[in-house]
């Protein structure tokens, strides 16, 4: 080997994985010393401990890259561990998401029945949400593979972990199905890449793709690349590998169905990002086809479909939790809206990044407040939620927060999310995609809404048995309600100006 | 020695034959067979590559490598979510789970 | 092509991995269909070795044959209703049959024949006499500027995914 290899300066991209690894090891050993009667507080080690680590890629951030260099220095700047992540705002800012979403999901599970007090369960968050910090870096096949099965196969787990509840083992085993199969599908996608190129890195790929020697002929790149977005389609949940997401949803224990709708996805999406468009680039030509046009236009129809699917199908829905998997599959396609707006650049990906991060903060704010409903009433109908105004103001209050940003209405996040995904597939030629969306959103309001109505007008018998909340579901609520409304307001702009300024590093 | 052709057609082959037991079984543990081989096709294509294409860069093997470890981890997990399944439904027909509309 | 003794062995270890892969998946019996798949694993470590790839073909025999599929075996013993079903296939498994028929088409005629296929410029690439050697993979796997961290990261996956089945599938507290 030609240059020497200094773990010092490779330590810095890392250091969240690392954190948790030893956070893995701690609540492991907690679960083995504590006796029963305190095993609570490994779910408050857990949370606090990934909270402080979602410092971490603030801390250590990425090297700055001097201004006006080309691509191949750029990334030899910023790739890390012999090419297999590269530590860039992308992941910077993708990882503090994942890593919210597991303190957040952790501290959300801490009186569930059957969850609440095993140490295995964390350890299980612990090591997917370390497999959706890694896929936010991924810059390798090798390692793109690694982490997308070091977050799935925990949450297959993680789905099925209620043993004795039948729903949640029929969650577990329809997640593992669908999930293993597309994987290998995805998989075999990735064997071609390899095989047309020799290469495994994805900033090497796209060079070898164009050179003369590979051939004229876009089909074989166009059926790898088909192969590959059907794993990543069955992870965003895009129509139509969609099928999967009310049934998970709707059975898995509700703190797992919020963890897979944010950290899962948020991750899958800053890892189709960075791999389109480092493997198939603006002005990538091959034969005379424009490899580019061809997934921006998929990813346009994609949108479409995935929009009005999730949210006809969301009309028609009794249970809060299969509303809520509608919904994600919605949300999903709008944010396909801004990958479909890559025309626009830094725009696009900044607009891409603050709504997967808005929409970290409003969903797990939903599942928060579904999580302490079910858990003191044990139903999850919306029919159920009436009266929720008046046995506990606090709970219908914050849901109705969530409610709107997901609805995109203002002061909540959700407005602002929307509307830096709109002007961006405006800035891109794709106003009719806009439109399309506004329409989508303005149908969307009506289900949101019916909720709200239900927690607010609606009367029930049960209005004078108020719902506990314990002190963690305190701070869960209040901290996400807060950042909904932050991003919702003031904080909106400036979020999504310093992304827009440093999106830049992820087009060589 | 055989074209590389030969190899990634029985690499395609054999994907095809377990995508085919995923579609059609019924059983879970079948369908978990089935995605098996569906594994190791991609496996013959890896190695197959990296034979032929670069024999000196170990990409193809570590990657086939980590394929080995995933297919254990996901069986692991797969089987112990189908014996969990066994004991609530005392069935693991795929179709007869359907406490959740499938 | 001729006919050496390479391309005759060749041909046996395909035959073995589709005819145990066909097996596997038309079994009626769940334990034959393991057995058929522990067939087809070993004819896919033959290709290996013809592929110059002996560790990967020992890591075939000790964990595919020697882990998953007896954990398999272990798994069709455990949840034994099902070994004498009636009926195996699902009521799509025609359209399944042409759906994977065609999918084999379509992976043939567009991807593998258009890139390496007889013709191409590919078809004549022939293998180097010299090739790396498992100490060669070893190395990639722990080099910094190589394969050191999702070697790792496997290491987490697979403890994780212990830990996690031992918890899913055991039977009280």
């Amino acid at each position: 080997m030609g240059n020497e290899f200094d773990f010092l300066t490779h330590l810095p991209a890392i250091m969240p994985e690392i954190g948790l690894a030893i956070l893995a090891i701690v609540v492991l050993g907690l679960d083995l010393f504590l006796p029963e009667s305190r095993r609570r507080s490994i779910a408050l080690v857990a949370g606090i401990g990934l909270a402080a680590l979602a410092l971490t890629p603030l801390l250590w951030g990425p090297p700055a890259v001097p201004t006006g260099i080309g691509p191949e220095e750029q990334n030899q700047v910023l790739l890390f561990w012999g090419g297999m992540v590269r530590h860039d705002v992308l992941a910077q800012v993708f990882k503090v998401m994942v890593l919210l979403a597991g303190a957040f999901t952790s501290l959300m599970s801490i009186d569930v029945n059957g969850i609440g007090r095993k140490g295995e369960f964390y350890l299980t968050i612990i090591v997917a949400t370390l497999g959706a910090s890694l896929m936010s870096a991924a810059a390798d096949l090798i390692m793109i593979f690694v982490a997308l099965e070091t977050t799935t196969i925990p949450l297959y787990i993680l789905a099925g972990f209620k043993r004795n509840d039948g729903r949640s083992a029929e969650s577990g085993m329809k997640y593992f199905l669908f999930g293993s199969f597309m994987s290998a599908v995805m998989l075999y996608g990735l064997s071609l890449l390899y095989g047309f190129t020799g290469q495994t890195n994805i900033y090497a790929l796209a060079d070898f793709l164009t050179s003369p020697a590979f051939g004229e002929n876009p089909v074989p790149v166009l059926g790898a690349m088909v192969l590959i977005l059907v794993g990543f389609g069955f992870k965003i949940s895009a129509v139509p590998f969609h099928f999967w997401t009310p049934d998970v949803y709707e059975g898995a224990p509700t703190p797992v169905t919020a963890y897979v709708s944010v950290a899962s996805k948020a991750a899958s999406f800053a890892l189709l990002l960075r791999f389109l468009v480092a493997v198939f680039p603006a002005d990538m030509m091959i034969g005379g086809a424009e490899i580019h046009g061809f997934w921006v236009q998929l990813a346009a129809v994609t949108a479409v479909i995935t929009m009005t699917l999730g949210n006809v199908v969301a009309l028609a829905q009794r249970n809060i939790k299969r509303l809520l998997a509608y919904s994600s599959i919605a949300q999903a396609g709008y944010t396909l809206i801004g990958l479909a707006a890559i025309g626009a650049q830094e725009q696009s990906v900044a607009a891409v990044a603050f709504y997967m991060f808005m929409y970290t903060f409003t969903n797990l704010l939903a599942f928060a407040v579904v999580v302490l409903f079910s858990e003191a009433t044990g139903s999850e109908t919306i029919a159920d939620l009436a009266g929720l105004s008046r046995r506990s103001p606090w709970l219908a209050l914050t849901m109705t927060i969530a409610l709107l940003s997901l609805g995109g209405v203002p002061p909540a996040a959700g407005f602002f999310g929307k509307f830096f995904l709109f002007q961006a597939a405006v800035a891109a030629d794709l106003t009719w995609l806009a439109i399309y969306g506004v329409l989508m959103s303005i149908i969307a309001l009506y289900y949101y809404l019916v909720v709200v109505k239900v927690m607010y007008v609606d009367r029930s018998e049960d209005e004078s048995k108020p719902i506990p909340m314990s002190r963690p579901y305190a701070w869960v609520l209040g901290v996400t309600s807060i950042a909904v409304l932050i991003l919702g307001t003031v904080g909106a702009q400036v979020v999504f100006d310093w992304a827009l300024a440093n999106a830049s590093t992820l087009f060589a | 020695m055989v074209p590389l052709w030969m190899y990634l057609f029985v690499a395609a082959a054999l994907f095809c034959i377990g995508a085919y037991g995923v579609f059609a079984r019924r059983n879970a543990v079948a369908i978990l067979m089935g995605i098996e081989l569906m594994l190791n096709a991609v496996n013959i294509n890896l190695v197959a590559f990296w034979r032929y294409q670069t024999p000196f860069v170990m990409s193809g093997q570590v990657f086939a490598a980590f394929v080995f470890v995933v297919a254990a981890a996901e069986a692991a997990v797969g089987l112990a979510i189908i014996i969990s399944i066994y004991r609530n439904r005392r069935s693991v027909i795929v179709e007869d789970v359907d406490l959740l509309k499938w | 092509m001729e006919f050496n003794i390479h391309s005759i062995v060749f041909l046996i270890f395909s035959v073995i991995t589709l005819g145990g892969g066909l097996g596997t998946v038309t079994s009626r019996n769940l334990i034959h269909g393991a057995v058929y798949l522990i067939v087809s694993l070993f004819g896919v470590a033959g290709l290996f070795i013809l592929l110059s790839a002996p560790f990967l073909a020992a890591i075939q025999v000790l964990v595919y044959i020697g882990a998953i599929a007896i954990l398999i075996i272990f798994a069709v013993m455990l949840t034994r209703s099902m070994t004498r079903m009636t009926e195996i296939y699902n009521r799509q498994w025609s359209l399944s049959l042409v759906v994977s028929a065609l999918l084999f088409v379509l992976l043939l005629v567009g991807i593998i024949l258009p890139v390496w296929g007889p013709g191409t410029a590919n078809a004549a690439l022939q293998p180097s006499e010299l090739v790396a050697t498992t100490v060669d993979l070893g190395v990639a796997f722990v080099d910094g500027n190589q394969f050191v961290l999702p070697f790792e990261v496997a290491s987490l996956l697979l403890t994780a995914a212990m830990i996690g089945a031992i918890v899913i599938a055991r039977d009280r507290d």
